[in-house]
């Protein structure tokens, strides 16, 4: 006993060691957090949006009425072969926090699947389920699916920038992109894979880069809009993915899915 | 610190086990459901819409308004 002042010295120092350890220990809580522990929440939503979705389109199977959007609410489905069979999220009205914590986000007054201008939709890269975690991998021709009440759309990524020259050659190569097009004129600066500066907001326009354009609603393209965080753990940049209808398929009776998936060759 | 709790955790080594263990998951639960919920909308890999959009007018034909940053 009786250590005075060396004693003390050393308790503090002691404390002070016990303190950063545990800031670290809560550092990493916080990491597993963040990636894991907000993926559970995300599964629980997603999966009564889901439940939502089954029952209003059941209740009102092939109808071709515009929906009623309703902020927070599911109206479609979203399926990426390219991600698995399984990969599938109910798309919510809306692209704040709130909304983008169920699952991939509708930009209001962006257009309506399968409709002329542009559907665009954003969705977490990283936590919260992550529904756009793979999405930098998407290859031109790939196949994103929208599921509405009355209708399957295909949508098809775009060329990519590189690709444009040397599209033709890519075309008979892959049958897939046989309706895909290089987009000219306004559209020339959309290409399949885009990284931009987080206020690009024209980048979710009608015609996208061109806010301004007075292209009228009949001569617009029908086109798919993807944007997510970029790079995939920060927030400097927005990655973006644009693809082009080229299918629409009536639901029929009880083929789903899995059925449009054989049409379209499993990607 | 941890030490100092030790010491003053009441009743035989079984008991104080027990009541660490309690003290921990409790810190644990705190963790989980009050501040990292309120801490984690601040990291930066939430944003990924573009335009003006937590000011609720979404990025749409021409609004191209600042981003919000952190």
């Amino acid at each position: 006993m009786g250590k005075p002042s060396a004693g003390t010295a050393y308790v503090v120092l002691r404390t002070v060691g016990e303190l950063l350890v545990t800031a670290g220990i809560v550092v990493l809580l916080f990491v597993g957090y963040a990636l894991y522990v907000t993926d559970l929440t995300a599964a629980n939503r997603q999966r009564s949006a889901n439940n939502e979705l089954d029952q209003a389109f059941s209740a009102s199977p092939m109808e071709r009425r515009r929906p009623q959007l309703t902020v927070g609410k599911p109206f479609a489905r979203l399926y990426v072969p390219a991600f698995g069979q399984d990969y599938q999220f109910a798309v919510v009205e809306g692209v704040d926090r709130e909304q983008l914590a169920t699952g991939p986000g509708h930009y209001p007054h962006s257009a309506r699947p399968g409709e002329p201008g542009n559907f665009a939709v954003a969705g977490h890269r990283v936590g919260k389920g992550a529904p756009f975690r793979r999405v930098d991998e998407l290859r031109s021709c790939d196949a994103i699916v929208v599921e509405t009440n009355s209708d399957f759309l295909v949508y098809r990524v775009l060329p990519m920038a590189d690709e444009r020259a040397t599209w033709e050659a890519h075309q008979r190569k892959d049958p897939r992109c046989a309706r895909v097009p290089v987009l000219s004129g306004e559209y020339r600066q959309v290409v399949g894979r885009k990284i931009v500066e987080p206020d690009r907001a024209d980048a979710v326009a009608a015609v996208p880069y061109q806010p301004k354009s007075a292209l009228p609603i009949a001569q617009q393209n029908a086109l798919l809009t993807l944007t997510t965080s970029h790079p995939e753990y920060g927030n400097s940049q927005r990655m973006i993915i644009h693809a082009v209808l080229t299918d629409q398929v009536g639901k029929r009776g009880k083929a789903g899915y899995p059925t449009l998936l054989r049409q379209i060759g499993g990607r | 610190m941890y030490g100092w709790i030790w010491r003053h955790l009441p009743g035989p080594l079984a008991v104080r086990v027990l009541l660490a263990v309690l003290l921990i998951a409790a810190v644990v639960a705190l963790l989980m459901l009050v501040v990292f919920p309120w801490l984690e909308p601040m990291l930066p890999f939430n944003d990924v819409a573009v335009g003006a959009v937590l000011s609720g007018a979404a990025g749409t034909a021409g609004t191209s308004a600042a981003s919000p940053a952190w």
